[in-house]
Formats: C-alpha cells, structure tokens, sequence
C-alpha cells in the first residue's frame, strides 16, 4: 500500500542517505555542493510528506527485518506530520545556506565545515529528526533519538580545532543529552513493560489500565528527558553552550528543529500514550515552562554574545510552548476541551513560528560571524551599510521573535494569551490562581524579548562599527541569502495569513482531542472558545496604508525636496567616535540593574592609583559578567560532589592486579551467599 | 439601603482597606505610612458601619454602628497620632533600605493576594453572602502585615505590620460572623491600644541604647 | 449587520482618526496650559503646538551622518501606527470596521512597535544620547507589559473577550459595573500604564532635555524639521488614543454604539465632542497632577510599575473570587 506520504518521507530518508554518501566520497571541491541539494531535496519531500500527513493521509508500515528483535515500526499521523514538516523546512533552509556557509571566507570563516564528517553526518542528522516523529514502536523511537543526539554532538563539535570552548560545549552536551535519554528510555521501557508490548498502538490501548503511580512515574521521566531536550531550565544549561558553539547552520537545526522533538515527545507520550493525566502533572509543564521563559528571556536580555543570546531565547520560547501544553491538559483535566483545544493550537502554532524565525536568525548570525570572525554585540555594529541582505533579514526575524504585530511570534502568542484568560473560570480555585501568574509570565517575557532584540538588532546591526574587524564586514555569497530568504518567506507568511496553517494544526490537536476545532477564519482569526478576533493581515494594511497616506501628507505639506546632510549633535566636541556609542552591555544595564537579585552579575572594578598618590587614579578598569546563575548553583556542586565520588573511588583501584580480580571474587562470591541465604 | 448600594459600599470600603495595606509596602517615608495606617483605620470603620446599617438600626446593627465609632476613634485617630509622635521623636523618617525591596515586595504581596484567594474557597463556598466573599481581602491584610513584620527594620513599621495583621484579623471577625460581642471587641482594643504603648516605649529604650531603631540591632543582645 | 450601521461605522472610524490626528496637538496644548496656569505663567496658548508644527514642517529635512533607512522611517511607522490605533480603539463609535482586525492586545501592541521604531532610529544614530534614551525607554517597555496584559485581562473576564468593541459595548449595557472593585483596579493600573507609555511625570518627564532624566527626548534627540514634526505629532497622537482608551473603556457614554439607520450616523458629533470633553478633562488632570510631583528617578519606576501590576493582578482576582 503506497500513499503520498509515506513515498515523500521514502524518499525524503534515501535523498538524505545519497546526501550523506556524497558527503562522505566527493571530492572537496564540490562536496558542499552536492551534499547541499542533496539535504535540500530531503528536506523538501519531508514538508511534501508532513503536510500530506497533516492534510489527513496518515501512513504507517512495519519493516520487521531492518532492526534485529524488534524490526523497524512508523507510523506519521498529523501530529508527526507537523513536526516532520517543520523539520524540513528547516533543513531546505540550512542546507541551502550550508553550501555557501562552509566556503572559505577572505581571511576566516569556513574554518573545515567542507571536511568529510560535516558533510556526511548533517544529512543523517536530518535523516534521524526526521525519523523521531514517525517512530511508532519503543525501540524505533530510542535508536532514532540516539542516532540524533550522536549526529548532533558530531556537529557540535566540528569546529573543536579553532576554538577552545568547542570542547567544553561537546562534553556538557554529551553528558547532559545522554542523562535525558536515560530518563526517556527508563520511561518508554517502564510504560512498554506495564503495558506488554513496545508499539505505541498497544501502549496508547494499555495506558488506561494503569496504576496512577506507575502513569506519573513514566510522565516525570519522560517529562525531564524531553525537557532537556526543549531546552527547558534548569535542564537547559547544555543548550547555551552547544548552540551557540556549533557551525550556525547546525545550530539553526538544533534551536529550530531538534528542540521542537523534546515538545513532540512531551505531546506524545503525555497527551497521545498516556492519554492525559491528573492535574498535578499539568501544573508542573506550566510551572516550568513558566519559569523557563522567565529565565531564558532575562538571561537573553543581558546576554552580549549574539548566538547564545539566541539560544537563550530558545529556552525562553520553548517555554512559552511548554505554557501552552501545560494549560491545554490543565484545561483537559477541568473539562473544558474546546480552550484546551485552543492552548494547544496556540502551543504548536508557537513551535511552528518559533522554527521559523528562529532558523532566520541562526542563519543571519552565521553570516555575520562568516564576514566578521565575531558573535560580541559589542565588538559588531555598522552591518547595515556592510551587509545590507543580511541586516534586512535579522530585522524581519527580530521583528518575529519579538511578538510584535507585523512578526508571527505575534499571531501565536495572541492564541496562547486568548486561551489562558478564557480558562479563568474553569476548573475552579487552581486554574484561577495559576493562570493569572502564567499571564503576568508571559507579559513579563513577552516585554524583556522586545527589549532584548532591539538591543541585538540595534547595536548589531545599526549604528557605526565598534572594530575594525566588523569595519571590515562584506555581504555573504547568494546561496546564504537564498537560505536566508526562504526562511524570511516562511515568517512573512505565517506572519500575514497564519490561517493557512489552521488545517492542518487542527489535525494535529485532533490527535489528542479529536473533534475540536479551536481557531477558524481566514483573513481574520476567529476563536470557537472566546469571542476575541484578530487579523493580520488587516493590521498589516493598515500601517502600510496609513504609512503611505502620510508620505504622500508630508510631500504635500513640505517645501524642501532634498535632504540635507548634516553633522550628529556631539555637544560642540568634535566629531563622535564609536566608542561614544551605546553598546549591547550598557544597553542592557538597567535591566540587569532590575533584576539584580536573580542574575547575580559578577562586577570587578580594579582602580589602579599613580605611584605617587594614593588618590590619584592612574586607571579604572571595570568588568562585568553575568553567568548562568543555575549553572553555578545547582550543577557545579553536583559536578563538584560527583568528582569528589570519583576521587575516593580511585583509591580502590590501585594497579594490582591481584586487587582486581579480588573484587570480581568477592562480588561473584557475595552474590552467591545472598542468594544461598535468600532462597 | 438596597442590596446592589450595600454590595458596592462593602467592597468600595474592602478595596480601600486592602490598597492600604499595599500601599504601605510601597511607601519608605514613615509618616506617610502612618497616614496610609489612619486611612485603612478609617476604611474598616466605614466596613463595619456598612455591615451594621445592613443589619438595620434598630436591632444587632446599632451596636454594630457603636463599634464602628470605638473603632474609627482608635484606629483612625489614637493609634496614628501616638505613631505620629513616634515619628516626630526619632530622627529617622525613611524606612530606608528595607531586607526585601520594594519592588519585589510588591509582587509578594500579588502572590499572598492569590493565595488568600485560594485558601478562603470553602470558607467562601460555606456562606457565599457578600459580606463572607471579601474575607479573603481581610486575610490577604492579615498576610501582608505579617510580610511588613518579616521584611521590614525600623520598629516602627514593625508597630505598622503588626497593627495590620490586627486590623486584618478583625476585619475577618466582622465580615465572616457578622459582629463581635460589644465586650470582646472592647477587650481587643484595650490589648492593642496597651501592646502599642508598650511597643513605643521600647522603640524609645531601643533609641537610646542603640541611637536607631534598626531591628537587627537587637541581634547585639544575644552574646 | 446592516448596511447603514457599516456605514456609520465607517463614517465613525473616519471621524475618529480626523478627531485624533486634529486634535491631539491642541489636547498637548491644553495640558501646557494648564500646566503653565498652575505654575503663575501666561502660557503659549492653546494653539502653540499647531504652530511648532507648522514651523517644523517648513524647515529643511535633515539626514544626520551614518542614519540609514531606520532612523528615516521610524517617524513614519510610529505616525502610522498611532494613526491605526485611533482607527480601531472606540473613541466614537464601537462599530468602527477594524473593530474586529485588532483586539486591546493587538492595540497595545501596535504602540509598541512604534516604541519600538524610535528606539532603533535612536540606537541607529550611533550617539550616547541616542543609546541610552533607547535603553531606557526598553526597560520601561519590558516592565510595563505586564501590567497592560494583566489589567486587559481584568476587563475582558466579565465580558468573554477581548475586542474593545465587546468591552465598551458591554459597559454601556451594565453601567454599574463601572463602580465594581474589579473596573476600579484595573483603571488606576491602566492610568499607571498610559503615563509610563506615554512618557509622563513622574516616569519621565516631557519637557527636560536634561541627560540624566530624560528618556523620550533622549531619543528623539536628532530629528530636525519635518521629521521632528512627525515624531512630536506622533506622540501628541499615542496621548490621545491612550487617554481616550481609558476615558472610553471605563467612562463611554456618549458613544456611538450599534443604532441601526441614520440615527447612529446623527449619534456621531455627539459623540465626538463627548469624547473631546472627556480628554480634555483627562489631560488637564493629568497635567494637573504633574505639577504637584516629581518625576522619579529612574531606578524607583519598576516600584511603580510593580504597584500597578499588583493593581492588576488583584483585579484579575477579584474579577474571578468576587463575581
């Protein structure tokens, strides 16, 4: 039996493995090239195959002889199909940006992306994303995941032999990544053993019948596995570090796509497998989705490294997406389906713009620091003249990621709003107590990104440079424009007529709560469980038309034709230098200064006086950094009581040999008089 | 009076209590919170004066109007002007740099609104009167005077904190039963009017030993 | 819906911008009036606005060295986006036709973008000044989400959404609600919110050019002529339409609601100089009250905007525990 999905997702995984194979053989010289259009291809007959499954055609086979015991199990419904779709849209983008991304720049850049191991591993990489959401059989689901995790950290770490902090990104990711997969696999194997069978039909016909303990077990295991990978604090300490060190198209993977399966798989296990749960386990997706945009945003608020200013804004907006889920099974729970109909629609919504926007800006970061050799926002600035292409697509991503109208972070925000004050009177004292602060949240988080990108774009890309290396700066080669420019396309689409995505989200949400609709209209959105309506496109006219009605106002009401040019106002000084000039740092000072008690900054200020005087200042030098304050708190002790383990181990191995094979004798021995005693 | 003008003075009065509470976390200049204390004085007389014109003049409402009186002449007009002499006799005029600040007391004071919300549903749920549905303002002033107690050094937004969560706790007694043995409420008043003077009197002591009224001083008297 | 009250509607949103985009320089005037009268000066009069107006736009158009297109067409989208604003937000009528297009988020939000255009305009003149009215007005911007969201959030619970028509229609319904202590939090939240936004002591204060207080001017520090024009017009407007929001969403009447036939289309200059009362009362106490205080410094505002949000945040409550 052939459909149209599973032939474009077929031919989605043979393009990626011809992809990887091209990458692997090829000469240098036209191995970007080729293993490019070949991961482009893949990626453009996954968005064929997810929307096929999201218009309806769901697929599913069983390939009993392509994995030993358990053989190879998937199924794409609608659900797996938006992912998959998003997926590879993401991946049409970076692999197209790829190719111009891993030619050497004058001077920099490039920095071996061309090399074999690139080349091969980001097509498989795509491959096992794209493999997650239609694994439809415990095994199939965890070999995919892994084969992920382990493409990833090849990537993170490509570029290990230019910078030192490469390294340390790859071990946190390495360790943290495979702690969460532990967690998935003790909850996938617990729920698989409680329910006799590892395909997923047999566990979503078997979770009913469980016991409540054995059902939250598997969902706080799960949760935290997943959790990890979306980014979520205080899990998330791996995500600034990796994203930001690995070559910028992979880390447009990572944040867009790869971060978006930890969603997939709290939605598929907690509202698919388990079929929902009690409040408890609601409350807690809120809280921490709550507390990871809070704390995402602000640390991306006061961060002056651009890309991890990014990665810390995914943090930020998983979170968001994590409010959305949380409030939709809260809503399930107090039996309000057709609101938790819209929290999840707004949630997945969420993930769909997020992957958008936050692909553009990956990739507009890269050809910065392809032209610049920087990621400092306060060693950049002046791009606006320098790269003009680039500049013009950060605005349209900044614009998006900071859920402005006009952006489509806007639209799914707006949704996720609608559906938390319409659950006010739902579901009694919790909801009303929880929802208000989940607003006050969201408001919060809502405020710091449009005052966070203002500062990335502003000082980034406006103003004059601040050194001579972004002084320097040229625009980037066409086939990163081009990858740029699809994602730019995407934004502005979903950004003026997110109805188009309605459809097939609604599929999607009708996995878990089939007959709801929760969002109709076309031009103007309206809402089945409030009467709140919004459009777009209609805003978006407006401002055009009332920009033109004034432009044309203004030419009519003044004389002067020309612009002069004159100097800036630099209080009869003289000239003003770039160092006169805000920077990201002192942009983001009253906000650090706000929030002082949460971010803890570490400042330094040395004041060296002359030899002469005490009191004469010779030099005042100040520094300030704001770390991770859960990083320093919470993990460093854990690794500091984990070496200290390790230490005190170390005494038991000596180097003699005898000692050893003395412990493997009494364990063996041990055993057996604990067995001989037990039975 | 009509149920509909009855509803809208009760709460009228609940907000004014409750913003005062607020608003005294918000202030630092001491006498103003002295003033912001008088007004939430005056705002639970004009409560229990509402409840007892409900009642009807001529039965349990008029001793209920007698108590308001008592109440708004201790808590509007005692109570402050001994403060207010508290005031004018120390140097310090400014709660200057509170343990929590105030911003943050703010939003703490939203959370202990949410929770006093919470906590009084079955209370709520038992009587749903009017009267009964502003309980949870009287606890959240109970729970706000207590936070005043907690995170504030100056002994006398101490002597504040601690009349708030008085004044909370009769407003609770008021809204809840609906009016308080003449003789109780009298006994309560004494205990408060005494437990303020004793207060001052040691704020006074405090300020000659240790020249202020930072309460953490006192930590001094330990070894 | 029938055709005459889309008419009407139309005819109103019409109105309602001419009203806004006419007017609000005068409503500027009035509060320097009022403002000078209190503090024993004669005054510009009332007009005096039109005419800096005037004379701004017959000066020559000025492009400071290394300003881009930002810094040129953050003026036009800040015009532009107040101009929408006055569209959709009932000021005359609640049947203007965009009525539906954007919602009280939508609305706040749109004024945000154009807070937004300044700040880049402002960051895009690579100036000291220009970086830290900028920041400044950012970290205002960030703090005062909250309290926006939450006090919307407020009104729209008795209601069941958001629309402003719904909200204004619903109030003219059931006037007592006005008196609830719901509606009475939200507003002094929502006043708090209108003098953050729009620049007001003791946020900030709109008639210093000194640096260590200002924030908008700071920003606005290299506009020169026709541009100047736009921005000081822009913001005469974002008054407006904010003062008018909050005098409309808890005081309406006299607005044009949904009459069928001409009678709404007659309803229409009633409502008009209803709310041209109402402002002008707004803005004069407004300016009143400025000039009995002092703007705060910088560092005290998220106190401030904390003490709204709590405003907020109580009226949520009440709206749920109370109702």
């Amino acid at each position: 039996m052939t459909s149209v999905t599973g032939a474009a997702l077929s031919a989605s995984l043979g393009a990626s493995v011809l992809a990887a194979s091209a990458g692997a053989v090829l000469p240098r010289r036209i191995r970007p090239v080729a293993a490019g259009i070949g991961t482009a291809a893949a990626g453009a007959a996954a968005v064929v195959a997810g929307v096929a499954a999201m218009t309806g055609r769901s697929w599913s086979a069983w390939l009993p002889e392509l994995l030993p015991l358990a053989g190879v199990r998937l199924a794409v419904d609608p659900l797996g199909g938006l992912f998959i779709a998003v997926t590879g849209a993401v991946a049409v983008c970076a692999a197209v940006y790829g190719v111009g991304y891993a030619r050497p720049a004058d001077g920099h850049g490039g920095h071996g992306l061309d090399g074999r191991t690139v080349q091969a591993v980001l097509p498989l990489f795509v491959a096992a994303m794209l493999l997650v959401p239609a694994a439809a059989s415990v095994s199939t689901f965890l070999v995919a995941w892994e084969l992920m995790a382990l493409a990833s950290l090849l990537l993170v770490v490509a570029e290990h032999r230019h910078r030192e902090s490469v390294g340390q990104a790859g071990l946190w990711y390495a360790v943290m990544t495979h702690l969460g997969l532990v967690a998935i696999l003790a909850a996938l194997a617990g729920l698989a053993a409680a329910a006799h069978g590892e395909s997923f039909d047999r566990m979503r016909a078997a979770a009913e019948g469980m016991s409540p303990a054995v059902r939250g077990a598997v969902f706080v295991a799960a949760f935290a596995g997943f959790a990890s990978k979306a980014g979520i604090v205080p899990l998330h300490v791996w995500l600034p570090r990796a994203h930001p060190e690995a070559p910028s198209h992979v880390s447009a993977l990572m944040s867009a796509a790869m971060v978006n399966l930890g969603v997939y798989g709290i939605v598929r296990v907690g509202f698919d497998l388990l079929g929902g749960g009690p409040r408890w386990w609601w409350l807690l997706v809120l809280a921490a989705g709550a507390v990871s945009a809070l704390y995402g945003i602000l640390q991306a608020a006061v961060a002056t490294d651009l890309k991890r200013l990014l990665a810390y804004s995914t943090c930020e907006n998983m979170g968001l997406v994590l409010v959305g889920l949380g409030a939709g099974g809260l809503l399930v729970t107090a039996d309000a389906r057709p609101l938790a109909a819209l929290a999840l629609t707004a949630a997945l919504l969420h993930v769909v713009n997020h992957s958008a926007f936050k692909t553009l800006l990956f990739l507009a970061a890269g050809s910065v620091l392809r032209a610049t050799g920087l990621r400092d926002l306060d060693a950049l600035g002046g791009l606006r003249t320098r790269m003009p292409v680039t500049t013009a697509m950060f605005a349209v991503g900044a614009l998006a990621a900071s859920a402005l109208p006009l952006g489509n972070g806007f639209v799914s925000e707006w949704l996720l709003l609608q559906s938390l004050i319409g659950s006010l009177g739902e579901g009694g004292t919790i909801t009303a107590v929880t929802m208000p602060v989940a607003v006050g949240a969201l408001a919060l988080s809502a405020g710091l990104a449009v005052a966070t990108f203002v500062k990335a774009f502003g000082t980034g890309f406006l103003a004059r440079p601040r050194t001579p290396q972004a002084e320097a700066a040229a625009e980037s080669p066409a086939a990163m424009g081009v990858g740029m420019g699809a994602a730019a396309a995407c934004c502005v689409a979903l950004a003026l007529v997110p109805a188009f995505t309605v459809p097939g989200l609604a599929r999607a949400v009708q996995v878990v709560l089939p007959g709801q609709d929760a969002v109709a209209g076309q031009v103007t959105l309206r809402l089945a469980a409030a009467s709140s309506t919004m459009s777009p496109l209609l805003i978006a006219v407006g401002v055009a038309v009332a920009a033109a009605a004034l432009l044309a106002l203004l030419r009519f009401a003044t004389t002067w034709r020309v612009r002069r040019r004159a100097r800036l106002w630099d209080c009869g000084m003289g000239p003003m230098t770039a160092r006169m000039e805000y920077t990201a740092t002192s942009f983001a000072e009253p906000l650090q200064r706000v929030f002082d008690d949460v971010l803890a900054p570490e400042t330094d200020v040395n004041v060296t006086p002359l030899a002469e005087s005490a009191y004469l200042v010779d030099s005042v030098s100040y520094r300030a950094r704001v770390g991770d304050r859960i990083e320093s708190r919470l993990y460093r002790p854990l690794i500091a009581a984990a070496t200290a383990v390790g230490e005190a181990a170390r005494r038991l191995a000596d180097g003699s040999v005898h000692r050893y094979l003395a412990y493997g004798f009494f364990t063996f021995t041990g055993v057996l008089i604990v067995l001989a005693v037990t039975r | 009076m009509s149920d509909v003008t009855y509803v809208r003075l009760l709460d009228l009065a609940c907000g004014v209590f409750l913003l005062a509470a607020v608003l005294v976390l918000w202030r630092r200049d001491l006498a103003a919170i002295v003033r912001l204390f008088a007004l939430q004085g005056a705002a639970l007389a004009a409560l229990v004066t509402v409840l007892g014109v409900h009642e009807g003049l001529d039965g349990d409402g008029a001793e209920l109007v007698a108590l308001a009186v008592g109440i708004a002449v201790l808590r509007a007009v005692v109570l402050p002007r001994l403060l207010r002499r508290a005031v004018a006799d120390g140097g310090e005029a400014r709660e200057t740099e509170p343990l929590v600040n105030v911003a943050a007391s703010l939003v703490v004071a939203a959370g202990l609104a949410l929770l006093s919300y919470a906590v009084t549903r079955p209370v709520v749920a038992l009587e749903p009167s009017p009267a009964v549905h502003a309980v949870p303002v009287a606890l959240t002033v109970v729970l706000i005077g207590f936070f005043v107690l907690v995170s504030r050094r100056r002994a006398l937004s101490q002597v504040v904190g601690f009349l708030l969560v008085d004044n909370g706790i009769t407003a609770v007694a008021f809204l809840t039963t609906s009016g308080v043995p003449l003789i109780v409420e009298l006994g309560v008043s004494l205990d408060v009017l005494l437990a303020v003077l004793v207060l001052q009197v040691l704020t006074a002591r405090m300020r000659a030993a240790f020249g202020g009224t930072d309460l953490d001083d006192l930590r001094e008297l330990r070894d | 819906m029938s055709g005459s009250t889309t008419l009407a509607g139309t005819v109103g949103a019409a109105a309602q911008v001419v009203l806004v985009a006419a007017g609000s320089p005068l409503l500027v005037g009035v509060m320097r009036q009022v403002r000078a009268r209190l503090e024993g000066r004669a005054g510009a009069g009332v007009l005096q606005p039109w005419r800096d107006l005037r004379k701004l736009l017959r000066k020559e158009a000025i492009t400071p060295h290394g300003t881009g297109p930002v810094f040129r067409a953050a003026p036009l989208v800040l015009a532009a986006t107040a101009l929408v604003a006055a569209g959709v937000v009932p000021i005359a009528t609640t049947e203007s036709p965009l009525d539906g297009a954007a919602d009280l988020f939508a609305v706040t939000a749109l004024l945000a973008l154009g807070t937004v255009a300044l700040a880049l305009a402002a960051l895009d003149t690579a100036t000291a000044f220009g970086g830290m009215g900028a920041s400044r007005e950012m970290t205002v911007l960030a703090l005062v989400e909250p309290t926006i969201l939450m006090s919307v959030f407020a009104l729209s619970v008795p209601v069941g959404s958001t629309n402003l028509g719904a909200i204004v229609n619903s109030t003219l319904h059931e006037p007592q609600r006005v008196v609830s202590p719901v509606s009475l939090l939200a507003a002094v939240a929502l006043a708090v919110v209108v003098i953050a936004e729009t620049g007001r002591i003791p946020v900030d204060n709109p008639a210093t050019h000194l640096e260590l207080t200002m924030i908008h001017e700071a920003m606005v520090l290299e506009y020169a002529g026709p541009d100047l024009a736009l921005v000081e017009w822009a913001s005469a407007m974002r008054l407006t339409v904010l003062l008018g929001l909050v005098a409309n969403l808890f005081a309406p009447w006299g607005i044009a609601g949904a009459d069928s036939g001409w009678v709404a289309l007659a309803a229409l200059p009633l409502a008009l100089a209803a709310f041209a009362a109402k402002v002008t009362l707004l803005g004069g106490a407004l300016a009143a009250g400025e000039v009995f205080m002092a703007k705060l410094r910088m560092f005290r505002v998220p106190e401030l905007l904390a003490g709204s949000f709590v405003l907020a945040l109580l009226a949520v409550a009440a709206s749920f525990f109370l109702a």
